[in-house]
């Protein structure tokens, strides 16, 4: 499961860094644990647009509500996860 | 990577965390096509939009149209007109689902037991002189009476190129009558003679709101950068225009490569099933637009373009604190 979560967790830093143009930071140096909002300054657009993304990729929904909840790269590999785990 | 901390010092930082989770999503109601002032250069009968749609009359469709709203995940009812206080149970409709903020032109008292925290925006346009030669009358005289102290209540007062020098008299007399102000600049939409600017008049502009701000910080809601975004028109290198404008409604929006926009924004007509397809006219000449809203939010929704330096941040923190105050998400 950790390794399935780690792997998550650089994807998921990967198509923030493609999508949003981040400079300076490459997957391997993303904190999985920094906050989104407080600290790099993503918005909700900028969610909705990653959202897309994995959604496609992992063929699940990210419900629109659950962005809130959404504030570090290690939670939403979480969210990944589990919505991945209840589909099967 | 720059942090948002990196970039900060302690007392900015919890400026920003203050706002950062707001999340606004505002969309705009045309409350009625009807109005009790027929303005030369208001964009909603130049362009005809009161012809757009006919007016739903049913106020059960109304609140049922609004908690449809809500469900949207709309959090800012912006309602406009025509004059929104010539049909009060459509405002009060909005009022008992949403946070929500009444534009008028105070013509009309509304009746603060009936809304006792609805925020409101009274527009001025000019002074005395360009009030009579626009408006046909000088509004404030009636305005400022109905909304004397009112502590939800502000001037939106929209600078034409006839004050510039004159802008100082105009604030001190919001002042006077224990109300803030915000400002914003005249698109001239009906080419009226005179009131089209000059380039050269929005660095005079400019100046003169950088002044106002400093000698009546308490009395302005607004900023520097605020001023900066609206005379220039530009941002981070960038022009203002329909490439760039975040208040387009959503449905209308076939933009390539899709900027930076508020999320679900549309602009409803009055028939509650047309859309206008953004905060203004579609009339208007988005090049030379200079609706106040739409470049505030054009800051707001370009967040980590600010991320550049602590001066870019601050400013972007200042224009997003003043949105939230004129419209109720935070105190003045």
């Amino acid at each position: 499961m950790a390794v399935e979560t780690n792997k998550l967790i650089l994807r998921v830093a990967e198509v923030m860094i493609d999508e949003l143009k981040l400079e300076d930071v490459t997957p391997p140096t993303f904190s999985p644990d920094i906050d989104l909002v407080d600290e790099v300054g993503i918005d909700s657009m900028d969610l909705a647009t990653v959202a897309l993304v994995l959604q496609d990729e992992y063929g699940i929904r990210i419900d629109e509500d659950d962005y809130p909840k959404l504030t570090t790269i290690r939670l939403i590999a979480e969210y990944l996860e589990n919505k991945m785990q209840l589909k099967t | 990577m720059k942090t948002v901390s990196s970039l900060l010092d302690q007392e900015w930082y919890e400026r920003y965390k203050r706002i950062s989770r707001l999340n606004i999503r505002s969309s705009i109601y045309d409350v009625t096509n009807r109005c009790n002032l027929r303005c030369r250069g208001c964009f909603f009968f130049s362009s005809g939009e009161d012809k757009a749609a006919s007016e739903e009359t049913d106020i059960r469709k109304w609140e049922a149209f609004i908690d449809k709203e809500k469900e949207r995940g709309v959090n800012l009812a912006i309602l406009i007109g025509g004059e929104p206080t010539l049909c009060l149970d459509r405002v009060e409709a909005f009022y008992k689902r949403l946070p929500s903020f009444c534009a008028t032109n105070g013509l009309i008292k509304l009746p603060r037991d009936r809304f006792p925290d609805l925020m409101v925006g009274i527009s001025i346009w000019g002074d005395e002189d360009d009030e009579k030669t626009l408006r046909g009358k000088d509004t404030f005289a009636i305005s400022s009476k109905n909304y004397e102290g009112d502590p939800n209540t502000y001037y939106l007062y929209t600078i034409t190129p006839r004050q510039i020098g004159r802008t100082e008299r105009v604030i001190k007399k919001i002042q006077d009558v224990g109300l803030k102000v915000h400002l914003q600049l005249l698109s001239n939409d009906e080419s009226v003679d005179g009131f089209s600017w000059r380039e050269e008049e929005f660095r005079d502009i400019r100046d003169e709101m950088d002044a106002m701000l400093d000698a009546y910080p308490k009395t302005l809601i607004s900023s520097e950068y605020y001023h900066k975004i609206i005379t220039t028109g530009k941002m981070m290198g960038r022009s203002f225009g329909w490439n760039e404008c975040p208040s387009v409604t959503e449905y209308f929006d076939n933009r390539r490569p899709p900027p930076k926009r508020l999320i679900h924004f549309i602009r409803w007509a009055s028939d509650l099933k047309t859309m206008h397809r953004c905060c203004t006219s579609e009339t208007r000449d988005c090049t030379t637009c200079k609706d106040g809203a739409a470049h505030m939010s054009w800051v707001m929704v370009n967040k980590r373009a600010h991320l550049r330096s602590t001066q870019d941040l601050q400013g972007w923190i200042e224009v997003y604190e003043m949105f939230a105050k004129l419209y109720q998400f935070i105190p003045w």
